[in-house]
């Protein structure tokens, strides 16, 4: 059924019902939406189509029809979030936006970059590429050791930023994840935020998970230096597309877009920033993932709306992390919920003196991925071991419960292959 | 016309390069293409691939990224390389040429007294790539080199040598060159081959942006050529989906690139570094679409079905001298290069308006607004040394005829163009 005639019925309940909208194989235990999101299938329709116009004549696409669509797509993002839409440009993926923001500071010797042990792995590398790069500013890796509560980090924050404080003229800057990915849980960000305000540190947001799944976010409120969140992860718009903001105030930061525009203009003749205009066209791309964002918006919308979509996952998220760990007779990480929004993180029966390998990690994809066709992410973080579950709207708690009889079977067999 | 799947259509013969290819294409058969150049264009067959390869990711997305995936990277990147003549662990795949040229000139590491050799003809993005590491501490030095055409592969050769001389490296510093091998305004092959020669006699560093160059230059041989880097578009001339490129980087020089971007988890730092882990970087670099870079092998495989590299591109070079002189006829203009030793696959006629009107974002605008919209056709227009230009790409579908056809159109707009100035 094409989505027009679709969105005329009643979406189906949440849960197992709504699971033939997406296209993943019916027998795949899910719970891993947070790795890499999952296209509900009227947005594949939609960019197939979008496809299809696109290859009926690329120039007049290109040229003259894209652009309208894409600043469509930013006002409508920028919407969600709560700023203005000349705040918002698309661009590949968060590791991409990060890159774009960190790689625009003029960067000195002395200047320190505030990272955490939980930054993800992506971002701490481009922070390490950066201080091996002339002129050295250096990093502060604050450590994050889970559970922990939100004060716990805000206390830990204040006190690495006490302990590292600005050289006369040098700048800090702090990359704090919104949502850290392992563990999946929700950090004090928008205190984080403030607190950089109060000590003039650039706070950088990698907000990778938010969107679609944090609701209500404003950046008025807020008001983040720097924020980046991918719409294909809970936003359900096709991989890959992630959204830039970057307030009026601080858009001459960023001097120039990765890769470089045409529309690049040089200092000396450079008025005012033209921040959306470099955006625009960083070379060829497919453009259907950026412009049907704008479809995943209109699917989230059939299904009720942010919010009724992320009451549902956010009650299940809870609900299911506690059966869980019932059925491996572990804990969450998290019990109080403060830190879960749609990911919860449960231990997993494995002893916490088995240390990370490659050959554990490998071994638990097999056997989770291959030979059950069951994941949630798995991690080792605090001396334990963990596995991260997304609750999304066509999962229901017998998932969680399924999954935790293969998780015990895998950890039960890994555990007895290292004795062996 | 029912579509048959490619399993099905390659066990037949292959239409004759011409119109008859147009249905295998998605294009809209009523517009009048001779623009591949910019964007490139998709075979219905690869998108069939494609589409498939959606539904595989779709089904199990962890599955496919965290394990599927590699092999068929490792398989496209061995085949593209053996297309250039590397070695498969020497090619790696980014997003597109512009990203390509931006992580090799961000890697270096830059200091006051370097010098960065473009040309004016030098892509838009590359040369603002190249003015903004300029603007940047510790503010390396640009030398631009004016290219205006028509001129000969020896008249290239003799500027660069003589911009060479005239801006020597500093004591311990570097020089590079960021060399087009097929220009994109106007579409000219440039003798890159010799550059990089004089590149290496010089010690230059040779960064070849070749975004043009394959699946339109047959034969490349980065063993023999031995530029020090070189990034092609695979969807521009080698029919893969939007958008993949090539990022060649000989053994010897992998150590420049300490970093993709965006950097990768497996980037290693300087105090751990043992060896370059050049391939391992760009294996993962934040969540993509993947199909563009993996159905680059449905290219190839489509493009074997149509004959071969030699095959179709002895068809669209012939079709671009052919087709240029006969639409020089048409418009009562010139080719730029009448003797054809700049011509692949592009070929570049004067359009019929006088050169003192210059380039405005309004004439800009109009050409498009006349041609595309309401003519439903287009070749590349562009301003170059006081002449107004168009560039058209000769390619499978294309034939003698669309030139013509194109002429008429052209000849047409100019002259409204022309007379709307006028008032």
């Amino acid at each position: 059924m094409n989505r027009k005639d679709l969105y005329k019925q009643e979406p189906p309940p949440f849960g197992k019902a709504l699971l033939k909208h997406y296209a993943l194989d019916p027998e795949y235990i899910n719970l891993n939406n947070g790795s890499y999101g999952a296209t509900p299938r009227p947005v594949l329709e939609a960019a197939q189509e979008l496809t299809l116009l696109i290859e009926s004549n690329p120039d007049s696409f290109n040229r003259l029809l894209y652009k309208p669509k894409l600043i469509d797509v930013r006002t409508k993002l920028a919407t969600l979030i709560g700023a203005k839409p000349d705040e918002v440009v698309l661009v590949a993926n968060a590791s991409m936006g990060v890159n774009t923001i960190l790689r625009n500071f003029d960067w000195e010797a002395e200047d320190v970059i505030f990272v955490f042990s939980t930054t993800y792995i992506n971002v701490s590398g481009t922070v390490q590429s950066i201080s091996d790069c002339p002129p050295f500013p250096s990093i502060c890796e604050v450590p994050l050791n889970f559970p922990m509560t939100h004060s716990d980090i805000i206390e830990s924050f204040k006190d690495h930023l006490k302990a590292n404080p600005a050289s006369p003229n040098k700048k800090r800057v702090a990359v704090i994840d919104s949502i850290g990915s392992n563990p999946g849980v929700l950090l004090p960000w928008r205190e984080m935020v403030q607190i950089c305000r109060e000590e003039k540190v650039w706070s950088v947001v990698d907000a990778a998970h938010s969107i679609g799944q944090e609701v209500d976010l404003n950046m008025g409120e807020a008001k983040p230096d720097f924020f980046v969140s991918n719409c294909h992860k809970w936003l359900s718009s096709k991989r890959a597309c992630a959204l830039l903001y970057v307030p009026e105030r601080n858009q001459h930061i960023i001097k120039t877009a990765l890769p470089t525009s045409d529309t690049y203009i040089r200092p000396k003749d450079r008025l005012k920033p033209n921040f959306v205009q470099q955006f625009e066209s960083n070379g060829t791309i497919d453009l259907a993932p950026y412009l049907t964002v704008a479809d995943a918006l209109e699917f989230r919308n059939w299904l009720g709306g942010e919010h009724k979509i992320n009451t549902y996952c956010h009650d299940l998220a809870i609900k299911g992390g506690r059966r869980l760990a019932e059925v491996l007779g572990t804990r969450v990480l998290d019990p109080d919920g403060d830190l879960t929004v749609n990911m919860v993180n449960v231990e997993l029966p494995i002893p916490g003196s088995i240390k990370w390998s490659a050959d554990i990690d490998a071994t638990m994809m097999q056997k989770m991925l291959i030979e059950r066709k069951a994941y949630s992410a798995h991690f080792n973080h605090n001396g334990a071991w963990w596995t991260r579950c997304s609750a999304q709207v066509w999962n229901s708690v017998e998932d969680f419960e399924n999954i935790g009889k293969i998780w015990r079977e895998v950890c039960a067999d890994i555990v007895k292959e290292l004795k062996e | 016309m029912e579509s048959l799947n490619r399993k099905d259509l390659y066990k037949q013969e292959p239409p004759p390069f011409g119109k008859a290819l147009l249905k295998h294409y998605a294009l809209d058969p009523e517009y009048l293409n001779l623009n591949n150049g910019s964007y490139g264009t998709t075979p219905r067959p690869v998108l069939e691939a494609a589409n498939e390869l959606t539904l595989l990711v779709e089904s199990n997305p962890d599955r496919f990224n965290r394990l599927l995936y590699q092999p068929m990277l490792i398989d496209v990147r061995t085949k593209v390389a053996t297309l250039i003549g590397a070695k498969a662990d020497e090619v790696v795949l980014v997003a597109n040429a512009s990203m390509g040229v931006n992580t090799i000139l961000r890697n270096f590491d830059w200091e006051a007294g370097d010098v960065i050799f473009a040309f004016t003809t030098t892509y838009g993005s590359v040369s603002r790539t190249v003015q903004n590491l300029s603007d940047c501490s510790p503010f390396p030095s640009v030398c631009e080199i004016p290219l205006n055409f028509p001129m000969t592969h020896a008249e290239v050769l003799e500027s660069f040598k003589e911009h060479l001389k005239l801006h020597p490296a500093g004591a311990n510093k570097k020089r590079v060159a960021v060399i087009d091998s097929i220009v994109s305004n106007p579409g000219v092959l440039l003798p890159w081959q010799e550059m990089v020669k004089i590149c290496r006699e010089e010690n230059v560093w040779s960064l070849v942006d070749a975004a043009h160059s394959i699946g339109q230059e047959v034969d490349l041989n980065m063993e023999e050529s031995k530029p020090d880097f070189f990034v092609s578009n695979c969807h521009k001339w080698l029919s893969s989906k939007r958008a993949c490129a090539l990022l060649y980087v000989p053994e010897r020089n992998q150590h420049i690139i300490k970093t993709s971007l965006p950097t990768s988890h497996t980037y290693i730092r300087p105090a751990d570094r043992v060896k370059p882990n050049f391939v391992e970087q760009f294996e993962w670099n934040g969540t993509i679409d993947f199909t563009p870079y993996l159905t680059v092998a449905d290219a190839i495989e489509f493009r074997q079905w149509l004959g071969g590299e030699h095959k179709i591109n002895a068809y669209c070079h012939d079709l671009a001298l052919k087709g240029g002189r006969r639409l020089a006829e048409v418009l009562g203009t010139r080719v730029i290069d009448p003797d054809g030793d700049l011509t692949v696959n592009m070929v570049n006629v004067e359009l019929p308006i006088p050169g003192s009107i210059k380039w405005t974002a309004a004439i800009d605008a109009s050409m498009k607004q006349k041609m595309l919209v309401e003519r439903k056709a287009y070749s590349a227009h562009f301003y170059h040394n006081g002449a107004w230009w168009t560039r058209c790409s000769a390619q499978v579908w294309n034939n003698v005829e669309d030139f013509e056809n194109i002429g008429i159109k052209w000849r047409e707009v100019c002259a409204e163009i022309v007379m709307e100035l006028k008032e």
